[in-house]
């Protein structure tokens, strides 16, 4: 990074939004590749938000005179057995998604890191125990954790999103611990507390705030996993229950249409996923390699 | 070496009934009533109390849950893995039959995996940005997008759609009918293979590109060795032990992986079964299920910490 020192001091306090502004461009100028798939993420989410003015049909509406159609001119992603647009399913399918992505990542991460915040903090017995729950937790692949609790909990928007965050917390739990143990040595840390500061303040005021470069990274680099965990636990049926379309279940009902499911009902959900999942790997490799220049280029 | 394997298998030990724990606590306690998971909401409702109770007692769900946990391990090791609701066939048995077709769809796709994703490394690695390695690169970052099953999807709709071809849907052991078998692992292989091969191309890339900056890689060359063998016997060794960690991780991904994946090639193995239990609600069989799975997770990492150890003395001796 070069410092311009020629430039005069700025003789106002730059605004909030001028720095998340000057951030964003400076994003766009040292990872081009990285922007361009954030913008094709900001998108997909804007397209999932106004699903009803873009969707040319309502998703659950079935036209009985237009079944299993191809792609034509009236629907350009064809039918489904009952006659739904699949493009406008494909459309509304994003809402799901996207609500279960960033509700399991935040609510996962947010509950990992507070737990490896307190793991790190105060170590010991507690700290001991913890690491052992979590080393089982990440003793099961991912999906199979995510069915069993899905399915012990019932389909649903809500128990899924449970689900896929349950799954994500030891990663949060794991590195936040790690971050912690290292700041918790630093002086400031140390000034802090000859000063008198308590536990809580140490915690939520010295020490967090360091947290979140990491929890950023963790976030967004998990927002791709739990959208395929999704897809794929509405794949096997236990995500959120049709009617309501997601890309998992829509390619789900695909398979249960016949023995030979119709292309275009395999094609376009799975090209979604794909999508989007692409978008916010590679958005999250970008907001990575930015937050912490040591990780660039690894993996 | 030995102490250090022994060591690993107390810990393993420790961390399967702490798994069987938490598989007991997400399949047991956490549906609220097991006649809810078992009969779904509305079917629940209609049960006369009656009936509640006949079915909470036949099925032992009145114990103390502590006396339901022993009494569950105490079936597992004893081989006695339950059976499911609506098939005749013990759980154990289905297992023994099936178990065999997902293990082999798995050690293929670890095989496949380092045989694309090694030698994509190596050339991504020795010729940095250039358009083979961008090539490599793009395509790494395509496959850990794309969701196997969809690929799956479409491997069967296109190899029915030119060539009218279908695999067999009737399971066949590999000594069996070699033929059948093959043709029923092989398309599960490939795409469980593929996913793992991008992981293992941008870790071996990178790790590569670490160690051939290296003073004694340089010493190597230094003293004219041939490019190729300061590559195959001196750097890539090295490069490997962290890839080799990270096989061990993928096996999750594998094994989790053939759920979905093996629903859509229609593959008769266990993760069909695990796809069957799951939309049947059959909450006793697919507890046991995901305990298996975890279990041979469980296992399988201490095989490879115990290789890994094997191949890198600063481990064993630490």
């Amino acid at each position: 990074m070069t410092v311009a020192v020629s430039q005069p001091l700025p003789t106002t306090v730059p605004s909030r939004l001028n720095l998340v502004l000057r951030g964003v461009a400076r994003f766009f100028q040292r990872a081009p590749l990285s922007a361009f798939w954030g913008v094709v993420a900001a998108l997909i989410v804007a397209m999932s938000i106004a699903a009803p003015a873009v969707a040319p049909y309502p998703p659950l509406k079935s036209d009985f005179r237009s079944m299993q159609k191809p792609p034509d001119e009236k629907h350009w992603f064809g039918t489904d057995q009952i006659g739904r647009d699949t493009l406008s399913r494909v459309i509304y399918g994003s809402q799901a998604s996207l609500t279960v992505a960033f509700g399991a990542v935040l609510f996962g991460t947010t509950v990992g890191a507070l737990w490896g915040l307190a793991c790190g903090y105060f170590g010991g017995r507690f700290d001991m125990f913890s690491q052992r729950v979590i080393e089982f937790l990440q003793s099961f692949p991912d999906l199979i954790l995510a069915m069993a609790i899905a399915m012990a909990l019932g389909g649903g928007l809500g128990t899924v999103i449970v689900a896929i965050a349950i799954t994500r917390i030891p990663f949060g739990g794991r590195v936040i611990r790690a971050v912690v143990l290292s700041l918790k040595e630093m002086q400031y840390v140390e000034a802090a507390r000859g000063l008198g500061a308590s536990h809580k303040r140490l915690m939520f005021r010295h020490i967090l705030p360091q947290c979140i470069a990491p929890y950023m990274i963790l976030a967004t680099t998990h927002l791709g996993v739990a959208i395929v965990i999704e897809a794929s636990l509405g794949f096997l049926g236990v995500g959120i229950p049709p009617p309501n379309p997601t890309w998992g279940n829509m390619l789900s009902d695909a398979l249960n249409a016949g023995l030979v499911p119709p292309w275009w009902l395999v094609l376009f959900p799975g090209v979604a996923i794909t999508l989007t999942v692409l978008a916010f790997n590679l958005l999250g490799d970008g907001i990575r390699d930015m937050l912490d220049p040591r990780l660039r280029g690894s993996v | 070496m030995y102490s250090y394997i022994a060591r690993r298998l107390a810990f393993g030990f420790l961390t399967v009934i702490g798994v069987s724990i938490m598989v007991f606590v997400v399949m047991r306690i956490l549906p609220g009533d097991p006649l809810v998971a078992i009969f779904g909401p509305e079917g629940f409702v209609k049960l006369t109390d009656q009936q509640r109770a006949n079915y909470m007692k036949e099925l032992g769900l009145s114990d103390p849950l502590w006396v339901q946990y022993l009494a569950w391990v105490k079936d597992i090791i004893r081989g006695d893995w339950g059976h499911s609701f609506f098939r005749s066939e013990s759980v154990a048995d289905m297992i023994l039959r099936r178990g065999p077709l997902t293990a082999e769809i798995a050690l293929i796709s670890v095989v496949l995996s380092w045989l694309v994703g090694i030698p994509v490394a190596i050339v991504s690695a020795l010729k940095p940005n250039t358009i083979a390695d961008s090539a490599a690169r793009f395509l790494s970052i395509l496959f850990l997008a794309v969701p196997g099953f969809w690929v799956g999807m479409l491997i069967v709709l296109a190899l029915l759609f030119w060539f009218g071809y279908r695999a067999p849907l009737a399971g066949a052991a590999l000594f069996a009918d070699p033929v059948a078998n093959l043709q029923l692992v092989i398309g599960p292989a490939i795409v469980l293979g593929l996913g793992q091969a991008a992981y293992i191309a941008r870790m071996g890339r990178s790790s590569l590109l670490e160690v051939i900056r290296e003073d004694y890689v340089r010493t190597a060359r230094a003293k004219g060795l041939n490019g190729r063998l300061v590559i195959s016997l001196h750097a890539l060794p090295n490069a490997l032990l962290p890839v080799i960690t990270l096989s061990g991780v993928l096996l999750g991904l594998v094994l989790a992986g053939s759920v979905p994946v093996e629903r859509a090639f229609g593959t008769p193995g266990l993760g069909f079964a695990m796809y069957t239990a799951v939309s049947e609600r059959d909450v006793f069989v697919m507890q046991n299920l995901v305990f298996l799975y975890a279990a041979v997770f469980v296992a399988l990492n201490i095989v490879v910490d115990v290789m890994i150890a094997v191949l890198d003395p600063r481990i064993r001796l630490s």
